[in-house]
């Protein structure tokens, strides 16, 4: 039934005539039969806020769900269904995602370098006896000899302490120059639909792969193509534009940031040398 | 365009304290010489030419120091964006104390296209400069 009468059309006669019931019936003007369509179902009024505001990630329910809980199945729905997870990100909830990408990223950082030194200690020991062998080859490029030493130099332990106390303030940088960059090719290329904070929001929860930095040797390459990967798709869900132009914002700024990231390298070399007090 | 606006947002905020992050790092490490990645860019590794990025670093380098005309012979848009950094570090801490206007972000085409010629203008200025 109807709840009071509606206006119809009938296609054959073209009158307007009032109804308040749907289905087949004869047109009161011209007599032939005609099929009202039922009305579409009213939505609710909380329905329609559920629409226009996501409940949030698991993490930004964490106070319902429990810290635990709340980090796993982000975690989970990150890797599995991301658009599902992007979906439900409050863009007025960019502290709690800022603080997801800093906690995921400095922790497993920080458990690698642990797990690293003892699986890989007799690699760094293979790369002390191949830099000692080559020092006196004029062939080698000074660039292979410096990538070589500066390795050799990372894994030192004073490094991985300081570098691990410094993750934070660094995954906090990357991560706000990484979401400009980002949401500044959007803007160029007419996708950045919903504003900075939906940028946000895809950069902070596309950290979550990497917990891989926790995986020795290959987890952080494998953890930063899936993050870039997510970035994509997080840009697609978040700001509701296509693939094409989701790919294009996220690929274009890294290879900007490509560069960058060796300047910031050098940066943060020179700064922990003159920590350390070497030349 | 200037628009009226309430109190700075908690990104606002957080790129205000990177921005000031890296004016300080600028400021405080003697970025000016030649060998400032650890590693050879890999851009001019493979092409030997410059990235769109080079001489950012120096940019800054000299922008945080007044030296304008130095800063811009590296890169003017790394000096424009040591320029932003700063800017907008003063202007959200003018509006954590209380000024009701923000800079409003026009999504016009005209201006993506600006941005974009500007781009590539820096790109073929780096070029032309053809510094190491």
């Amino acid at each position: 039934m109807l709840e009071g009468a509606v206006l119809a059309r009938c296609p054959s006669c073209r009158n307007t005539f009032s109804t308040d019931r749907p289905g087949r019936q004869d047109c009161p003007v011209c007599g032939k039969p005609l099929v009202v369509p039922e009305p579409p179902a009213a939505v609710p009024a909380a329905g329609l806020d559920a629409v226009s505001e996501p409940a949030g990630t698991p993490w930004e329910r964490r106070a319902q769900l429990g810290f635990f809980t709340a980090w796993l199945q982000t975690l989970q729905q990150a890797v599995l269904e991301p658009g599902k997870l992007f979906a439900s990100a409050r863009l007025d909830k960019g502290a709690a995602q800022l603080g997801f990408a800093v906690l995921n990223t400095s922790v497993f950082w920080a458990l690698g370098q642990i797990l690293e030194r003892p699986l890989l200690i007799g690699q760094r020991e293979q790369l002390r006896q191949l830099l000692e062998g080559m020092s006196d080859n004029p062939d080698v490029g000074p660039v292979v000899r410096r990538i070589l030493e500066a390795q050799l130099q990372a894994s030192s332990q004073s490094w991985v302490v300081a570098l691990t106390l410094l993750t934070p303030v660094f995954t906090f940088v990357l991560l706000y120059v990484n979401a400009a960059v980002t949401h500044g090719i959007a803007l160029l290329l007419g996708q950045a639909k919903r504003g900075f904070p939906a940028t946000f929001a895809a950069c902070a929860y596309a950290c979550a792969p990497l917990v891989l930095l926790a995986v020795p040797a290959c987890g952080s390459i494998v953890g930063l193509i899936w993050l870039v990967a997510l970035t994509a798709v997080g840009m697609k869900v978040t700001h509701r534009i296509s693939a094409a132009g989701a790919a294009a914002s996220v690929l274009v700024p890294y290879f900007v940031l490509c560069c960058l990231m060796f300047a910031a390298l050098g940066t943060l070399t020179l700064a922990l040398r003159r920590a350390v007090g070497e030349p | 365009m200037i628009a009226r606006a309430g109190r700075p947002s908690a990104h606002a905020l957080a790129l205000a304290a990177v921005a000031i992050l890296l004016l300080a790092s600028a400021a405080l490490l003697p970025l000016e010489g030649p060998p400032l990645a650890l590693l050879a860019c890999p851009f001019r590794a493979a092409t030997g030419l410059p990235c769109p990025g080079c001489g950012f670093t120096r940019a800054f380098h000299f922008a945080v120091r007044g030296r304008f005309a130095e800063a811009v012979a590296f890169s003017p848009l790394g000096t424009l964006v040591a320029l932003a950094c700063g800017i907008h570090a003063i202007w959200t801490a003018l509006r954590l104390a209380g000024l009701p206007y923000a800079p409003r972000l026009e999504d016009a085409r005209g201006a993506r296209w600006a941005v974009a010629i500007a781009l590539v203008a820096n790109w073929i200025f780096v070029l032309l400069q053809g510094r190491p």
